[in-house]
């Protein structure tokens, strides 16, 4: 217990100690920083709230490794990429096994190996305005995977999940309004990794897969955005990461679901995120 | 297979540890008896004993969790670590155990003096768990009256007179608890029960909250004695409860063209008509008003409606399960519309299976079969026919503990 203490705090020449240990998934979240758009530059700026929470089950007796986010808002401003982008919640919420399985209810039951943690991951409320484009907007109501997690690992900050999602987005433009379902007919991938003391942060997160509008029709679109984030300096204690990302959407992107490509380089800080 | 493997490596044990001079090492020999088969389990609620029987290759902690039988002079006897494939005993503690007492060396001596036999056996598990030889807990047994589900099926449909629509599908999700207020009343909360169905025919039907009731009466309000010869009393019971839902949204395409219905909010009074003993499962009737929002048509009609819906789990493991229901509703008080008759009417009857087929990692995956069928008169421009649906598909449960009248394992 005092090694792990001198490791998260050090001591100042003056004595005092100051974290030098941070959790990249909790605190209020600030950034800001340039994006680069459609060929343009606009400054974006960022907030939200970021919550990592362990509990153990009441009814399975196993722990939930809990990463949560609320409210997490980009605004880009300048006339040639004004836009906002914000999410309600996002969480995965992962069961950690020492040893999964499949349990098939013979009269003696069986048992079959099954080396994978399973999360549940949930996007509510994800709203995209695009002033640039004119009238519209996008709203994802509500996502839902449920993710194959083969590194099952202890910590919520290592997962890598993959599995089907099922969505509902509402697409607003010029043209109307119109309903798009994906009945678990996509494929998302969500990995993650943070050292331990927080100072790396990556983030991949894909989705590829067909949606369905009330019409009868099908599309096909895939989005893909890496995030890695190093701990530059902490001021007063609160850190504050460089942050590096690039996106990419097939289809996907804005009323007219074109295909594009952006990428950001900013600051961030998490605001009471030591350990 | 397994099984002869451990029973093996455990009766390798006999003979067992010399017994070091330390007090924290075991007192004496401990000699196991040969292993029966199948295994002898601990009882869960039986008192159980902690002890240091002495390291061997198998159990090198030589930790045992001991249940004995004063009777018998039996001590079962189970390392308290789960048991890796080749039977040696792994790092991992049991799982779902109960709480057991350090048995003091003395006590432990006394008890080879009385010539108490130690007998290798599987570690208690909890109601509604089994435990494997290996010492690995599993769920055996699930509620599925307490559950976030998600799952998907085939859902075709005929319609009297046209093409059946086989190109269909359906995606279901929702919440559900149960809350017994004592042993009386059975308080049930469903939120965002959603039911997409794509393709042709398409519907949405979501339900954002539903709250009802099962209650046993204390006293028979009604109490009919007979005088014809011996005097007899027949006692009626109406075990009546309450059904409400808040905000239910109803979009179906029928025609080319978007029917969309806001019930704003419905309230039944529901009379049981049976009702197990725990209240989970109940065959009842319904009936009440509920008001609603046309908005195809832009106009509020009150809804008069009444059903007869059962829900029963038909064994104690919570592996089968059988709904069904059937519901008649006249709209009133709305607005006359030229392409439906005035004062439409709805007709909906279902029944269903649900067959838990395996979990994963304790989480139910659940086959689902449904036949639903409709009639109504409310769709604009659209005649009133029959339309027959077959539902088949998977659903995956959360959450989904054991269900509170679970048995132990030993009971099954």
């Amino acid at each position: 217990m005092l090694a792990l203490t001198l490791a998260l705090l050090l001591a100042s020449a003056s004595g005092e100690t100051f974290p030098i240990c941070f959790d990249p998934g909790n605190g209020l979240l600030l950034g800001a920083g340039p994006a680069l758009q459609g060929g343009a530059v606009t400054p974006e700026l960022q907030a939200g709230i970021l919550l990592r929470t362990e509990w153990k089950s009441r009814s399975k007796g196993t722990p939930w490794l809990n990463t949560h986010r609320l409210f997490v808002t980009r605004v880009r401003s300048g006339t040639a990429r004004l836009g906002l982008t914000a999410t309600l919640y996002e969480g995965n919420l992962r069961r950690h096994l020492e040893e999964g399985f499949i349990l098939v209810p013979t009269a003696r039951p069986v048992r079959i190996p099954f080396p994978f943690d399973l999360t549940l991951a949930m996007r509510l409320g994800h709203y995209e305005r695009r002033v640039w484009e004119g009238p519209g907007w996008t709203l994802e109501t509500g996502r839902a995977a449920l993710l194959l997690d083969p590194v099952r690992a202890t910590t919520a900050r290592v997962w890598l999940g993959v599995g089907p999602a099922a969505s509902h987005a509402l697409r607003s433009s010029r043209e109307g309004m119109v309903h798009e379902l994906s009945p678990f007919t996509t494929l998302l991938l969500d990995a993650g990794y943070e050292t331990e003391n927080g100072w790396w942060a990556a983030r991949v997160t894909a989705l590829a897969g067909w949606v369905v509008g009330l019409d009868g029709g099908m599309r096909f679109r895939t989005r893909e955005e890496v995030v890695l984030e190093r701990l530059l300096i902490a001021v007063n204690d609160q850190p504050v990461w460089l942050r590096l990302s690039a996106a990419h959407a097939h289809a996907d992107a804005g009323g007219s679901r074109m295909d594009e490509w952006s990428a950001g380089l900013g600051l961030t800080v998490r605001v009471w995120s030591a350990r | 297979m397994m099984t002869a493997v451990l029973l093996a490596l455990l009766l390798s044990q006999a003979g067992g540890p010399e017994a070091p001079s330390e007090s924290a090492a075991p007192a004496s020999t401990v000699t196991f008896a040969p292993a029966p088969s199948p295994l002898p389990s601990l009882l869960y609620r039986g008192a159980i004993w902690c002890a240091s029987l002495g390291p061997s290759p198998q159990v090198p902690s030589g930790r045992y969790r001991l249940q004995c039988d004063t009777s018998t002079r039996r001590c079962l006897a189970v390392p308290q670590n789960e048991l890796e494939a080749d039977g040696t005993e792994s790092e991992r503690p049991l799982e779902r155990t109960s709480s057991c007492q350090e048995l003091p060396q003395g006590e432990l001596r006394q008890l080879l003096a009385d010539g108490y036999t130690f007998v290798p056996a599987i570690a208690e598990a909890p109601p509604g768990w089994y435990r494997d030889e290996r010492g690995r807990v599993m769920q055996f047994n699930f509620d599925l009256h307490r559950r976030v589900w998600l799952g998907g099926a085939w859902a075709p449909l005929w319609r009297t007179g046209e093409p059946r629509a086989l190109s269909r599908g359906r995606l279901d999700f929702g919440i559900i608890a149960e809350v017994p207020d004592g042993e009386r009343m059975m308080r049930r909360f469903t939120v965002l029960d959603t039911e997409l169905i794509l393709g042709e025919q398409s519907s949405l039907d979501a339900t954002l909250f539903r709250y009802d009731t099962n209650v046993r009466q204390d006293k028979p309000p009604i109490r009919v004695t007979t005088f014809l010869g011996k005097p007899r009393r027949w006692d009626f019971n109406f075990d009546m409860g309450a059904w409400l839902e808040v905000l239910r949204l109803e979009m179906l395409r029928r025609g080319g063209l978007d029917h969309i219905f806001y019930t704003l909010i419905s309230g039944h009074l529901t009379l049981d008509l049976w009702h197990s003993r725990d209240l989970a499962s109940y065959v009842r009737v319904r009936a009440g008003p509920s008001l609603e929002y046309d908005r195809t048509n832009s106009t509020f009609a009150l809804i008069p409606g009444a059903a007869a819906e059962g829900n029963i789990t038909l064994d104690s493991n919570g592996f089968h399960h059988v709904t069904f229901g059937a519901e008649v509703e006249k709209l009133l008080l709305d607005m006359r519309v030229e392409g439906r008759p005035h004062h439409p009417e709805r007709l909906r009857v279902r029944a269903g299976y649900e067959l838990i087929l395996l979990a994963i990692n304790d989480q139910p995956l659940s086959l689902v079969l449904e036949g639903r069928g409709q009639w109504r008169t409310d769709l604009l421009d659209e005649r009133p026919v029959w339309e027959w649906s077959a539902n088949t598909g998977l659903r995956f449960s959360l959450w989904a503990p054991a269900r509170r009248s679970a048995p132990l394992a030993a009971a099954r």
